[in-house]
């Protein structure tokens, strides 16, 4: 019975699967090829780009930037993020106007970064940290602010070290919630990378979404598509596995 | 004893105990850093940065013109109008086929992998395809919006749809209740704190979605206003309409907040 059912799930999955690939495939007929290529042109294009050396080239300059941006939002955020649920006063002055910065579309700042620092790297690691460092510093407020009070007091009437306090108390309550904020940075810097690679000096899989549009290039547009949707999903496993894999001694809601 | 006692109340600092509490207390302190980081924005700006970047004075000074011109006033109504509009069809989709798949099993194990995917996925990427189905309209805009919008509201429904209590809906069974009743009674209400959690999320996609929509059709907008102005230098009246941007997500986010409280208060923010 159980291996019955496991079947029974794992046959619709197929067949919804196949079904999309078949859909796919016969869209194509019904329209012209500047609306939908078929998966099997889609697919071909994928392994043309592959073989000649443009996949890997262009998903790398895409890589670099991502991870170089979102690098530097976790390494400025968390700490920060950290110091802000430490000392009161601060998150207190603060917080107010990091929830602003988090609810801002930060695609709206790309064309004031681009006519000030032009074209090149930097400007659009910036775009992507600055899409990145908002959800983790916000969700580390959070965090700092679901520490009940009474726990530093007990802490502090133990006379725990500042250290013990950061051990048993701060990282154990924060990590979780930071643990979601760096999640939210994971999906946001990808959305960060694919807008500066728009709208800044073209380059990684955002320019090969560009070239194929331009060029009427539908196969191409769709492979460059289909790699940046098996990026998100592969970022998001990764981002709700961290959060998981550090926090769990979250409560699940 | 008593002495001792006034030894700890003394003021540690040479203020006043009044305006110490005073300095501490969360609104001064809130505006106190406010002016902080607009000073040092403005200084850094006039130290370092050529005359056109936008500073707090230069905005200051534009913002009653800006506010008050007919083009602002076009591209901020342009915005919100499509943000609005694409919110409420994706709201209505994606609420049908979140419900869909959160009862019925064959739907959710059939659509799961290219709901999740497509969520997943940073729908600026489809832009070029819109623009390639609708042309260089307005239309492609409110596209990309409701793609944006729907996978977040359809996910989040799906999983409110589930998590409906089993017993209630034994109980809607035992008093043979109609579908339709069960549907709009029991897992509506119950999964309506997960549609108002992805209606969050749907909303800060929608604005990023019109903006970046803007930018690549240059239609009339707030983000095209923004792409326009800072191209001829107006650094300060672009800036202006990041602000009503900011404006226009923090007040989705306050609406959105005020309804759970009032008519949600069971569901807990997350």
């Amino acid at each position: 019975m159980g291996s019955e059912t496991r079947w029974a799930r794992h046959l619709t999955v197929i067949v919804s699967l196949l079904a999309g690939a078949a859909v796919w495939e016969i869209a194509a007929y019904f329209t012209t090829r500047a609306f939908w290529a078929p998966l099997s042109e889609t697919v071909g294009s994928l392994a043309e780009s592959a073989r000649s050396g443009v996949l890997m080239r262009q998903a790398m300059s895409s890589f670099q930037l991502y991870l170089t941006g979102l690098g530097l939002a976790i390494l400025a955020g968390a700490p920060f993020g950290l110091l802000l649920a430490r000392v009161r006063v601060l998150r207190v002055a603060l917080e107010n106007y990091i929830m602003m910065l988090y609810a801002t579309p930060m695609v709206a700042l790309i064309p004031f970064i681009l006519s000030m620092m032009g074209f090149g790297f930097a400007p659009k690691v910036l775009v992507v940290f600055l899409f990145a460092v908002f959800p983790i510093l916000y969700n580390t407020i959070e965090g700092a602010r679901s520490i009940r009070p009474e726990l530093v007091e007990v802490a502090h009437a133990f006379r725990s070290s500042e250290w013990q306090l950061w051990r048993d108390v701060m990282i154990p309550y924060t990590l979780p919630f930071a643990m979601t904020g760096i999640r939210q940075a994971i999906a946001r810097g990808l959305v960060g990378m694919v807008a500066a690679e728009f709208f800044l000096s073209p380059s990684g899989l955002g320019q090969m979404i560009m070239m194929g549009s331009q060029n009427f290039d539908t196969a191409g547009l769709l492979a460059a598509i289909l790699l940046i949707v098996v990026l998100g999903v592969c970022l998001m496993d990764l981002g709700r596995y961290l959060e998981r894999r550090f926090a769990p001694w979250r409560g699940y809601e | 004893m008593s002495t001792n006692q006034v030894m700890l109340e003394q003021p540690a600092a040479g203020f006043a105990p009044g305006a110490k509490r005073l300095l501490a207390s969360p609104p001064v302190l809130k505006v106190a850093a406010g002016i902080v980081l607009l000073c040092a924005w403005e200084g850094v700006v006039r130290v370092f940065a050529p005359a056109y970047v936008a500073k707090p004075t230069g905005i200051a000074r534009v913002f009653f013109s800006v506010v008050s011109n007919e083009q602002f006033l076009a591209a901020a109504g342009a915005t919100l109008w499509a943000v609005i509009q694409g919110l409420v069809i994706a709201i209505m989709l994606g609420m049908a086929v979140g419900l869909a798949m959160g009862r019925v099993t064959v739907v959710e194990r059939g659509l799961r992998y290219y709901v999740n995917s497509l969520f997943a996925t940073p729908m600026i990427a489809i832009l070029p395809l819109v623009t390639l189905w609708f042309g260089y309209n307005a239309d492609a805009r409110l596209a990309v919006i409701v793609f944006a919008a729907f996978f977040s509201i359809a996910v989040n429904t799906c999983d409110g749809a589930r998590s409906v209590p089993l017993e209630y809906l034994e109980v809607a069974r035992s008093f043979r209740a109609r579908p339709l009743s069960t549907l709009l009674d029991i897992v509506l209400p119950s999964s309506l704190p997960y549609l108002i959690a992805g209606m969050r999320l749907a909303a800060g996609r929608a604005l990023v979605a019109s903006v970046v929509a803007e930018f690549f059709i240059s239609i009339p907008g707030l983000g095209y206003y923004i792409l326009f102005n800072s191209r001829t230098f107006k650094h300060n009246e672009a800036f202006v309409a990041v602000i009503a941007l900011v404006i226009v997500g923090v007040s989705f986010e306050a609406v959105l907040n005020w309804v759970t409280r009032r008519y949600l208060p069971w569901a807990r923010r997350d």
